[in-house]
């Protein structure tokens, strides 16, 4: 028998990553759980995993727990639970999830349904907002896990960046960078995926003849299997 | 009609021995017969009324007698009709009878001085039988037959009329005497090369008893005796068959078979004539698709057209009414018809396994998935097409069918029962119910049916699995759509005022602060079964477990255009927990209107390829719709997300449609 029972939604969780607060430089500022609101992140506090820390320009911070020792460096931001070390079978499971996450693409619709899906049309311009540089320090946020020798979390904390701030895909340095990642880890599917993808990009000739000659790399190796 | 005068002057009635009917019979004796249904028609051989048909059968004898003058007869019609185990079969028996006309020895003297001599005639009728058998296995039978027998003794006499003078005057005694006798028999079939029969002759009689005491001699008697049968059949194209009475008669015969025909020899020995071997009886047969043919001829080896003494008659009389001293050699042809209306069983069942218990309001997913799976096996040794069909009592009224399968001769498959559970099917308890599973070839009968019981739970009984929610959102979704286009009514104001977009979010979250108001969270009162209210319910109840709210706020989305998907939480064994998603339609780059903190919500890849914002929402929290909010993110990203939950098959998004 399957029981389906309240959860219990405040109770704390036992494996969480909590980290001490070892130096702060400059502006570092943090949003605790699912608060609106940023607050200063003062030494020698503590944080836990469902923060997320940002520095400003000329600013950084130091972190310790859990067996790491992570620095954030200026204008970045990062999820301290993407503060972790993970290995390859993670960050493939990671990898997997993004479409698991998706709609279902064999979604059957049901005859009964009523529903009317989508917007009316014609009514208002699309409404956005300015984009701010949020995303860019995720991706340096990122970038600052895989220097600490996080890659993998490093990987999944960029391509998350990716999903929630698409204008960010536009920047080719940093996608060949995580691409690179993931070639160097041996998952040449998934870095194959990322480096044709990259192609279609505005790249410099370095950086065209670089993906072009890793993507031939990897389908000689794969050819090769 | 055969007449046999008996030029005898003097009658001395003392020692009449006619016994009824025992085994002999006018297509000889062939056992149970394994090829042809025909033989079984005689209750004289087959008392136990031992039957091959599968459904009608009729059977007519017509014979022609070669006595003194040339007499054609109808000797029997017989009616049969197999259902299930039982058989039941009648024969009307026209020319099973004998007559007997004597001179009594007396005479008087008429006026012209002639002599005028005073006759008797004794007639004997088998006229009518019924016979039953229940066929307990392949291997065991028992039956009964009954059977009608009428003796009508007429007697010239001469009576003194004393008047003025003595006159002698003729007058007739007259007297009919009916009886019925009945017996058993059982038949024990051990393998298809070796078969017995036992059976009684004479068990019980009953009828009238003659009144006048001339007659009382000449009443057939009624011995108690038995028969044994045995067939042997060394191959499968030909059978020794033998039976012996316990009266020390017997008949022995050999039959073969070779496709549609059969030739067969039988030699009877009767106690009461001679010699040893009194006659045989040969016999030719065909057997078409539908019907069989006897030619058959009775033969005795003893002269039978010589005048016959008195005396024979009475030291010995006669010991069977169609076989006896006095009995003419035949030839017969019977005409049988195997009238099958219920057709050819070509396939039948081996099992059925119910593999779901019903939940009617999962009527959906009966369509899609079978409920019950039988094993059937083809009986023929050519390709059959079978339709499976099912229905459930108290749920169909008629047959469903399931999908047509293609059976290889004498092969045996598994194929699948579906059902459909109708929309107006609203009992709200469980109940034990019985499914009804057919095989049909051809026609509209079924060639084999199987029936199985199955448990229909009531339209609130749920599974447990998160995924079959879905179908309590879709269900009177009527009713979400009126509340929330009331709720939404109520706020038109705001939601006009609205960018487009932003309408979707706005929606979602008015439908959530109207419908908590007034509820409670309630946990699933029933200990034992998962039971989940429909969105009125809730609403009515004013509360509900996380199923019952997360399935209530979920078809209020829906109701009004709004995608929802549910989280099912299983993380934690048989502890689950279930909440509701739903697409704002925002673009993530649109996120950052209706919030500051990007791990409060998700991008998921729509259909179409669209990235679309999607909110979770802890739908147990009947605070307010941040707060709500909140939680359900925090969970969703604890545990579908940092802790991989998703791929690792903790936890599930189940889509509504």
């Amino acid at each position: 028998m399957k029981k389906i029972i309240m959860f219990l939604l405040f109770a704390g969780s036992v494996s969480a990553q909590n980290f001490t607060v070892e130096k702060v430089s400059g502006d570092v500022k943090y949003q605790n759980g699912n608060s609106e609101n940023w607050s200063v992140l003062q030494e020698g506090s503590r944080v836990n995993d469902n923060a997320i820390i940002i520095t400003a320009d000329n600013s950084f911070v130091e972190l310790e727990g859990n067996n790491v020792q992570f620095k954030l460096n200026e204008s970045s931001a990062v999820s301290v639970s993407n503060i972790k070390k993970m290995n390859i079978d993670d960050l493939l499971l990671a990898l997997a999830m993004e479409d698991m996450m998706n709609a279902p693409k064999d979604i059957k619709k049901s005859s009964d349904n009523t529903a009317v899906y989508g917007t009316e049309e014609g009514q208002d311009n699309p409404l956005l907002i300015k984009t701010d540089d949020f995303g860019i320090k995720r991706l340096n946020g990122a970038i600052q896990l895989a220097q600490n020798d996080l890659q993998e979390s490093a990987v999944i904390a960029a391509r998350e960046t990716y999903r929630k701030y698409p204008e960010t895909k536009a920047i080719s340095s940093y996608r060949i960078y995580f691409a690179d990642i993931l070639y160097k880890k041996g998952l040449y599917e998934e870095a194959l995926d990322e480096y044709l993808d990259i192609q279609k990009l505005d790249l410099t000739e370095s950086q065209q003849s670089d993906v072009v000659l890793k993507t031939e790399s990897i389908q000689m190796k794969m050819l090769g299997e | 009609m055969r007449l046999l005068v008996l030029t005898i002057i003097i009658i001395v009635i003392n020692n009449g021995n006619i016994l009824s009917q025992s085994s002999f019979g006018f297509n000889g004796y062939e056992g149970l017969s394994p090829n042809f249904n025909t033989p079984l028609y005689s209750y004289e051989s087959n008392t136990s009324n031992y039957s091959h048909l599968e459904d009608w059968g009729l059977s007519l004898i017509y014979g022609v007698e070669f006595s003194e003058v040339t007499n054609s007869n109808i000797y029997s019609i017989s009616l049969a009709k197999t259902l299930n185990r039982h058989n039941l079969s009648a024969r009307y028996t026209p020319g099973y009878q004998k007559e007997f006309i004597f001179n009594t020895g007396e005479a008087i003297i008429i006026e012209d001085t002639s002599a005028q001599s005073l006759t008797a005639s004794f007639t004997y009728k088998e006229l009518f039988g019924l016979g039953y058998s229940y066929n307990f296995s392949e291997q065991f039978n028992v039956g009964t037959s009954f059977r009608f027998f009428t003796q009508d003794f007429n007697q010239e006499i001469v009576t003194p009329v004393f008047e003025d003078t003595l006159f002698l005057i003729i007058e007739t005694q007259n007297e009919k005497i009916n009886f019925w006798k009945a017996d058993i028999g059982v038949n024990y079939i051990v393998n298809e090369y070796l078969n017995f029969s036992v059976a009684s002759i004479n068990l019980l009689n009953f009828g009238e008893k003659a009144e006048n005491s001339d007659f009382e001699q000449f009443e057939i008697k009624r011995e108690l005796s038995a028969m044994i049968g045995l067939s042997v059949m060394p191959l499968n194209s030909l059978a020794f068959n033998f039976i012996y009475e316990t009266t020390n008669s017997y008949q022995l015969s050999v039959n073969g078979y070779r496709d549609e025909l059969g030739l067969g020899l039988t030699l009877f020995h009767d106690k009461y004539q001679s010699p040893t071997i009194a006659g045989m009886i040969p016999t030719i047969s065909y057997k078409g698709e539908n019907f069989e043919l006897f030619l058959s001829g009775v033969k005795y080896f003893s002269d039978r057209k010589k005048e016959f003494g008195v005396s024979g008659f009475l030291e010995n009389g006669i010991t069977n009414i169609i076989n006896n001293e006095y009995s003419f050699d035949k030839i017969l042809l019977t005409v049988s018809f195997n009238i099958n209306t219920i057709g050819k069983k070509t396939v039948e069942f081996i099992d059925v396994q119910v593999v779901k218990d019903i939940y009617p309001t999962f009527a959906d997913n009966y369509i899609d998935y079978p409920f019950a799976y039988a094993v059937i096996v083809n009986l023929t040794d050519e390709y059959v097409t079978v339709k499976p069909m099912a229905r459930i009592e108290g749920v169909n009224e008629e047959n469903i069918q399931s999908p047509i399968s293609s059976i290889a001769p004498f092969d045996t498959v598994k194929v699948p029962f579906y059902i459909i559970v109708p929309e107006s099917y609203l009992s709200n308890k469980t109940i034990l119910s019985y499914a009804d599973f057919y095989l049909f070839t051809l026609g509209n009968q079924p060639d084999d049916q199987f029936q199985k019981a199955v448990l229909i739970n009531s339209i609130n009984s749920w599974d447990g699995r998160v995924s079959n929610l879905l179908y309590f959102i879709k269900k009177d979704l009527e009713f979400s759509i009126n509340y929330s286009k009331g709720v939404l009514s109520d706020n038109k104001t705001l939601l006009d005022t609205l960018h487009n977009d932003l309408v979707e979010f706005y929606k979602a979250k008015i439908l959530f602060e109207e419908f908590i108001k007034h509820l409670t969270y309630i946990s699933d009162p029933r200990a034992t079964g998962e039971y989940v209210q429909f969105p009125d319910q809730t609403i009515e109840l004013k509360g509900g477990d996380c199923d019952d709210l997360s399935v209530c706020y979920s078809s209020l989305l829906e109701s009004v255009g709004i995608q929802t998907a549910l989280v099912d939480y299983k993380s934690n064994g048989d502890l689950r927990h279930v909440n509701v998603l739903f697409n704002t339609k925002l673009i993530p780059e649109q996120a950052r209107i209706i919030t500051n903190n990007d791990t409060k919500y998700f991008v998921r890849e729509s259909i179409d390829g669209k990235d679309e914002v999607w909110l979770p929402v802890e739908v147990t929290s009947l605070t307010n719709f941040e707060t709500a909010w909140n939680l359900g993110s925090e969970k969703f990203n604890k545990e579908a997300i940092n802790d991989l939950g998703i791929a690792k098959g903790k936890v599930a998004i189940i889509d509504i449609y």
